[in-house]
């Protein structure tokens, strides 16, 4: 087994929380992984459809190297790895320690039931009389107190929402498998001293939490008390300070002398708090005001209980923390609330339409209006609710927004067959990531999504029809009145509601919006050294920002445990080969569960048993009462040694939580796990009886038949299962990195402080890249800090050997072995042989020929300017009025993508130009301002440095015309709906970003571009810096246009997703994985063309089809194409599947 | 897709009315060209009374050559494959059949052949008898037979003889000219008794056609005509061969009344053409079942037809090959209990190969459909594709 050095917390598993402790456990770490929700998924856990391929894709960032060590399904019904301990319902507490070492508390809130035992039958929530809003579906259906956060989780157990529940015990009553204990066994262990000189008090406090469970003593007086407290341990007491004799206060003080363990809350009436919040500052934990009811006792009883509870686990010690935490949505129903929203039914949240068109959601996924049931047939959106208003100090843009609502629009379009009317409603789109603006002009050009420039003012509510009124002005200026069946309101993000709290308590900035503040040029970095941020957290990011920036901070948070000597991942030690059976018949023990006997009564046993006996293989069959409790497991591991099978078949419920049991069983018995194999009965009983209190004689002899279909098709797998692992492959533990831009350098270095030798190639004379022009940045840092302190680090790295004017000439081979050969300065050749490699070629600002471009010294682009803004060869005391024109070339055929910076670069400029000569008249000609994120401020603030914007359409382009010395721009401003003419000293052309990635280059490594020209990712949300082929990463400006932080964190996510192979000196291949029988095998390569992952190759001197068992991901396509089963799947025999088949036909028959 | 060329077309005049005699000459100038060092051309074997291929390098071997004897003993496809899989250093030409050369590129789309070294010559395709039908009828007549049928079959007569017809596969092919061939041989539509049609319909078939001192000319017009009518007739008959299967197999039952007299000889495959497999899945170890498994399935129904997996490895076959099927009825011919294998697997690679709009034997350019991923492909059936309608 692997030992693990080094820890990690991460806090929120949302979709960052779980690509950071993925990132981090696939390096070695070990992580403990806190959610305060009870489930994993964050808020992707409600929507089902993601852009750009309007469907989910999540499972995409399961571990593919060493995959076995993690659960490889919907990723959104839940998630297992070896390496992280997940903990849901549990929130951080405390952090002491520094970097390397922390301390951390945990506090969990409490489950009545338990998961170990509970399978999901759902027989308590018939029971259960208590209804709420059901969170999941944002409120739109209803749920009972017993119930399942999330309807596809898996194992998918019950929970009780203790704040609504009753405690009326019905659930406890039905639960067939015993997992309801509303009183927890604990509790009696937590005794409570109530210390009050009234009676019917003393008397009433103790029936209340008695109910609760706990035990509980009373005392009239203080000396009472003290002498209960001499007696006997107790961890609470509740106190009256107004007392005769010894008030509360005296006894709080003698209490805490002898007991200083001792928690104390206070009781007191309105007039004695301020002695109640004296009484805090000599060791009270809080107060109650009287009077008081249970509802307002029991959860600050339970509260304490719990930190109390928490605290007497030693605190975990970790290296470093993640702080996942990410983000709430704008409440619409607060302030004016002008579009009527929790008033009108039919006005929704676009988190809410995201549950309407969900197939788990209130409707099932029908199109229809909640009110009143009317077919979906108009829909509207209203972009910036809540984002982007200066009235409600929301100075930012949610980033998310325009691109949710096109894919909602799109998905309901979808649903609807085409039936269906949409309109958006925009200021911007903002379409600025790399695929973007082709899926708008998509969902415009070929779905027929409407796109209405302009905010609403209001929306009206016709009460007879249910239908809504809005007013807008079309592009031509006519005022229109429309009338749609529901309106989705894209609400923008806010802080994660207990953000603060959080910050306050690991010392960490929050910006002026509320979120995380990180250090400048870093996304992850915040000011605490080892506590880092990932995903929304520190602001508004789609998935694949938020993926980019999670392996980033499980970097950051790698370097500090690293630092630390956290240490990277040991060698495996050897464990005792398992004996070698493959000789011996199949010789099964088939265990069969009874649920506490719920099976036995639905069974013919006898007949099951023989049934299971015509198989030879069978050798023994087995009854067990639970094993999914210790006493059965330890009963099961008793029959295992005493009938000594060379196979074993376990039929009972979850059968993936058995994973990590059978591989224990292995361990314990000496039997290969891969020969142990776990079945789902409950599947077979569930569909098919009605009164499990009295079956007929014919729902017997079906569950009979559905058991043993069950079990067949378990023993088909097992009787052909083969034991030998895949062979491991082999890695050259060291890394390739091609560009020495900021991104190249920043990857490099990442790798290098891991301890791994990095090469670094760079085509120029120097590194550096556009840093060595871009001077400084919108928010105002300057680059050459950053530069310098980056050069300097990566020319002293002992591990870093830097090739500058070399260029790559060629590279061949696959993951964990490349060979690459060089080209330096004086045309030597050299060859280097690696294990990864990372793309950082980076990107320029285009050539362009538009707008009259080199007949003038007066039209330069944004980089010239910047350049001469440097050399001070412009002064702007001199200059009268600039013009600056936007997406020139960009976003549009063939260059269809928005290069992203150009906007903030031109508000930097004008800004520049605004500080230095406000006389100056700068317009900035725009198409839409790409100002997402929080430079929105910036955008606000050069509005209001009276920056002129106008907005051109992109078929009605501006025209530039040098004349004598200036420059005429003539222009459409569709505010005053007039052409208007600007003789400009300066033209300031924005020709956006082109990739220099030479496609021969990424091919031979084996990655592939985009249409642009730009890295092809493996998965634009899910795997996000990956390539396709396995071992291939890219950043920088080669991966996609960004600005210099962003750089820097896909660089440092590269890093990452790199370190995760170069951590192993042997690559260990899946379980499932494919094979070739070359006897069988007639060289037609449809498996190697079919293979996704590239991990098929001929080698035309052995005239052989192999297979590299680490790339293999085991999704079987070899198999499917090959017509005479010569590619095989290893698990996925057609003998296997065949026996599956026959049992469930037998079972049927 | 595939381009249209200018064909380059030649005359070549038939001594005699003897076609087969024109046409040996023609071989003969062929196999002389200094870069082709061998032919492969069906020829009557001395032995025996049979037209099987012969790999001649010899001009003075070709006497016995019959590309028009109104018989295949098997598709050329698979000797052609065997000859080109690996480079072997020399030119080869093949005289084929359209469906042979068809099967050959789907044997070559399938990495089992080569068309680097091959010249493919097809000849208009006038038909053929079974096999075992052939033998009866033929005798010792053997030219004489050849050169009645084809007079026959180019002047539009029935071809019935001695109450024997053409193979089913025959009278439904609508593909009876070589349209893949490097270099082509026309009969019809030609007056055949004075003249054959030699045409380059390819880069390499005119390089071959430069050397051969041909002159040059145009396609009569009649051709067109011909084919067409020919074609028409054929696919008619073709047409009512689906509809007689369909209605015959149309049900579980009826399917396994068709194949009753299977016996697993796996004779289909061995003669099919595309079935490329070196070893055939239903031979290996994943069909020999457990013993005892034989016992179970026969108690779940209380009976069960022996040998078992009958129908399953013909609707295996065709799950793999129909969509390469060239329709050339060796699978019938092979059968030994004459079980209409070739009817079924037309009519339904008819469906499939429509489904991906492919055409077997089509084109070297177009790929396999299930080799090839298209996003927007059966949108009805996978349920996406059309996102967003």
């Amino acid at each position: 087994m692997k030992k693990k050095i080094g820890k990690a917390l991460v806090v929120g598993a949302g979709i960052s929380g779980i690509r950071a402790a993925l990132d981090l456990a696939e390096f070695g770490y070990g992580v403990t992984l806190v959610d305060k929700s009870p489930h994993i998924g964050g808020v992707l856990s409600q929507l089902d459809y993601q852009f750009p391929t309007d469907r989910c894709g999540m499972c995409k960032m399961l571990p593919m190297v060493d995959r076995d060590t993690s659960s490889q399904y919907c990723l959104r019904k839940g998630l297992f790895h070896e390496n992280i301990d997940i903990r849901l319902s549990t929130e951080l507490i405390s952090v002491e320690g520094e970097p390397g070492n922390f301390q951390v508390s945990l506090r969990r809130k409490p489950n009545p039931v338990d998961p170990s035992r509970c399978n999901g039958c759902g027989e308590c929530v018939k029971v259960c009389p208590v209804e709420v809003p059901d969170a999941f579906n944002a409120g739109l259906s209803m749920r009972k107190a017993i119930y399942l956060p999330v309807p596809h989780a898996i194992p998918n157990t019950y929970m009780i929402d203790t704040n609504v529940c009753s405690r009326c015990g019905e659930c406890e009553t039905v639960c067939p498998s015993g997992a309801i204990n509303l009183l927890e066994e604990a509790r009696k262990d937590f005794r409570i001293l109530v210390v009050d000189d009234e009676l019917i008090m003393r008397d009433s406090l103790r029936a209340w939490l008695a109910d609760e469970g706990f035990s509980v003593d009373m005392a009239a007086s203080g000396p009472e008390a003290l002498e209960h407290l001499a007696k006997q341990a107790f961890e609470l007491m509740l106190v009256d300070i107004k007392m005769p004799g010894m008030d509360g206060v005296e006894l709080l003080q003698r209490a805490k002398e002898n007991f200083p363990d001792l928690g104390v809350i206070m009781m007191t009436a309105y007039a004695t708090v301020e002695t109640a919040i004296e009484a805090m500052k000599i060791g009270a934990i809080d107060y109650l005001l009287k009077p008081f009811d249970p509802d307002t006792l029991i959860p600050m009883i339970m509260r304490i209980y719990q930190d109390l509870e928490s605290k007497k686990e030693p605190p975990m010690e970790v290296g470093a923390l993640v702080l996942c935490g990410g983000t709430s949505y704008f409440d619409p129903a607060g302030g004016k609330n002008t579009y009527g929203y929790g008033i009108y039914p039919n006005v929704v949240t676009s988190l809410e339409f995201e549950r309407i068109l969900s197939g788990t959601g209130p409707n099932q996924g029908r199109l229809v209006r909640l009110s009143d049931g009317k077919p979906l047939r108009k829909v509207a959106w209203f972009q910036c609710v809540g984002s982007r208003d200066i009235q409600i100090d929301v100075d930012y843009c949610s980033s998310v927004c325009c691109m949710y609502a096109i894919k909602e629009a799109l998905v309901a379009k979808e649903r609807a067959g085409g039936a269906l009317e949409t309109a958006i409603f925009y200021m911007d789109m903002r379409t600025f990531g790399k695929s973007f603006q082709r899926y708008r002009d998509r969902a415009e050009t070929e779905h027929g999504v409407r796109f209405e420039k302009g905010r609403v003012h209001s929306v009206l509510y016709d009460e007879n029809s249910g239908d809504l009124i809005i007013r807008h002005v079309d592009s031509s200026g006519t005022d229109i009145e429309e009338i749609f069946d529901m309106v989705v309101l894209s609400v923008g993000q806010r802080p994660a509601l207990g953000t603060t709290a959080l910050a306050e308590m690991v010392e960490i900035p929050l910006n002026q919006w509320g979120f995380g503040q990180t250090e400048p040029f870093s996304l992850t970095r915040t000011n605490q050294e080892g506590i880092v941020l990932g995903g929304s957290f520190s602001g508004l990011k789609d998935i694949s920002e938020s993926v980019i920036q999670a392996s980033a901070a499980a970097l950051s948070a790698s370097r500090i445990i690293h630092a630390a000597g956290g240490g990277l991942r040991p060698e495996m030690t050897s464990a005792k080969p398992y004996p070698d059976i493959s000789g011996e018949p199949p010789r099964i023990l088939i265990i069969v569960c009874t649920c506490r006997g719920l099976l036995s009564k639905l069974l013919d046993v006898q007949q099951l048993v023989r049934c299971l006996k015509t198989d030879p293989a069978v050798d023994q069959v087995k009854f067990l009462e639970q094993t999914c409790t210790v006493t059965g497991w330890e009963t099961l591991v008793e029959l295992v040694e005493k009938h000594t099978p060379n196979r074993i078949l376990i039929g009972s419920c979850l059968p993936y939580v058995y994973a990590r049991k059978i591989r224990e069983l292995g361990q314990r018995t000496g039997l290969n796990p891969a020969l142990i194999e776990a079945v789902d009965l409950m599947l077979g009983v569930r569909s098919s009886v009605l009164k499990p209190e009295a079956p007929s004689p014919d729902e017997i002899s079906t569950i009979n038949g559905e058991l043993s279909a069950i079990l067949g098709a378990g023993l088909a797998r097992l009787k052909w299962a083969d034991p030998n692992p895949a062979p491991s492959q082999k890695i050259v533990q060291q890394a390739l990195v091609v560009g020495g831009g900021i991104a190249g350098m920043s990857s490099a270095l990442a790798i290098a402080d891991h301890g791994f030798q990095v090469d670094l190639i760079e085509q120029e004379e120097i590194l550096g890249g556009n840093l060595n022009w871009i001077q400084r940045t919108l928010e105002g840092s300057t680059t050459k800090a950053i530069l310098e302190e980056t050069l300097s680090k990566v020319e002293k790295h002992p591990l870093i050997q830097v090739h500058t004017s070399s260029r790559v000439r060629t590279s061949h081979g696959q993951v964990g072995r490349f060979y690459t050969t060089i080209e330096d300065k004086e045309n030597n050749i050299f060859a280097l042989e690696h294990g990864v490699t990372i793309l950082a070629t980076g990107g320029v600002e285009a050539d362009t020929t538009s707008y009259n471009y080199g007949t003038s010294k007066a039209i330069v682009t944004q980089k010239e300017l910047e350049k001469k803004i440097h050399d001070h060869s412009i002064d702007p005391s001199r200059l009268g009025s600039i013009v600056m024109i936007q997406c020139v070339d960009s976003r549009q055929e063939p260059r269809n993508y928005c290069s992203r910076i150009c906007c903030s670069t031109a508000l930097k400029h004008a800004l520049y130009f605004k500080e230095k000569n406000p006389e100056i008249e700068v317009y900035i000609l725009y198409r839409d301002m790409m100002t997402y994120g929080f430079t929105e401020s910036y955008y606000t603030q050069a509005r209001k440095s009276d920056v002129i914007f106008i907005r051109y359409d992109v078929d009605e382009k501006p025209l530039v015309a040098p004349m004598n010395g200036s420059v005429r721009v003539t222009a459409f401003e569709p505010i005053i709906g007039q052409t208007i003419r600007i003789d400009a000293d300066l033209v300031v052309l924005a020709t956006g970003i082109v990739p220099i990635l030479s496609k021969d280059l990424a091919e031979s490594f084996g990655a592939t571009l985009d249409r642009n020209g730009f890295f092809e990712e493996a998965e634009s949300k899910w795997r996000p810096v990956d390539s396709l082929k396995e071992g291939i990463f890219a950043c920088g400006l080669a991966h996609s246009p960004r600005n210099i932080t962003e750089s820097i964190a896909t660089a440092e996510a590269a890093a990452q997703r790199a370190l995760r192979i170069l951590s192993y000196e042997r690559m260990p291949a899946g379980k499932v994985v494919a094979e070739v029988r070359h006897s069988l095998c007639s060289l037609c390569e449809r498996c190697v063309e079919a293979c996704p992952y590239g991990a098929r190759v001929v080698d035309p001197e052995l005239e052989k089809v192999l297979v590299n068992a680490a790339m293999c991901q085991g999704c079987g396509t070899c198999a499917t194409v090959c017509p005479n089963s010569a590619s095989i799947l290893a698990g996925f025999l057609d003998q296997q599947m065949f026996g599956a088949i026959d049992s469930a036909l037998e079972g049927t028959a | 897709m595939w381009r249209k060329r200018t064909v380059k077309t030649a005359r070549l005049n038939v001594k005699d009315g003897d076609l087969l005699t024109t046409l040996r000459d023609f071989f003969r100038s062929i196999l002389r060209l200094e870069d082709i060092s061998a032919i492969l051309v069906p020829q009557h074997l001395p032995a025996k009374n049979v037209v099987m291929p012969t790999l001649v390098t010899d001009p003075e071997q070709l006497n016995g050559t019959d590309p028009l004897a109104p018989v295949f003993p098997l598709n050329g496809a698979k000797i052609v494959s065997r000859l080109t899989r690996k480079p072997m250093g020399a030119k080869v030409a093949a005289v084929l059949r359209p469906c042979e050369i068809r099967a050959f590129v789907e044997l070559v789309k399938l990495n089992q052949g080569r068309v680097e070294e091959v010249v493919l010559i097809g000849v208009d395709c006038l038909g053929a008898f079974k096999n075992s039908d052939y033998i009866r009828i033929v005798g010792k007549k053997e030219e004489k037979f050849t050169s009645r049928f084809y007079k026959d079959a180019l002047s539009g007569k029935k071809l019935t003889i001695e109450g024997f017809d053409l193979a089913p596969a025959c009278k439904a092919c609508e593909n009876p000219v070589p349209n893949g061939a490097d270099i082509l041989i026309g009969l019809f539509g030609v007056d055949t008794d004075n003249q054959l049609l030699i045409q380059a319909r390819t880069p390499k078939g005119e390089m071959l056609y430069d050397k051969l001192d041909l002159s040059d000319t145009e396609e009569p017009p009649e051709r067109a005509r011909a084919v067409e009518f020919l074609v028409a007739e054929r696919t008619a008959c073709r047409d009512k061969m689906f509809v007689e299967t369909t209605a015959a197999t149309n049900s579980l039952e009826k399917l396994n009344t068709y194949f009753a007299e299977c016996v697993n000889c796996y004779n289909c495959r061995v003669a099919c053409p595309v079935c490329y497999c070196k070893e055939c899945v239903f031979v290996t170890d994943v069909f020999n079942h457990e013993p005892v498994q034989y016992l179970r399935w026969a108690n779940r129904k209380g009976v069960i037809k022996m040998p078992t997996d009958t129908v399953f490895y013909h609707m295996t076959r065709i799950a793999h090959m129909s969509t390469s099927c060239v329709g050339c009825g060796q699978c019938s011919n092979a059968c030994p209990n004459d079980i209409p294998v070739m009817e079924l697997f037309r009519t339904v690679s008819y469906h499939t190969q429509k489904a991906f709009e492919y055409e077997a034997g089509r084109s070297i350019e177009e790929n396999i459909p299930l080799s090839v991923f298209r996003e927007d492909e059966l949108s009805e059936v996978v349920g996406i594709g059309k996102a967003h309608g």
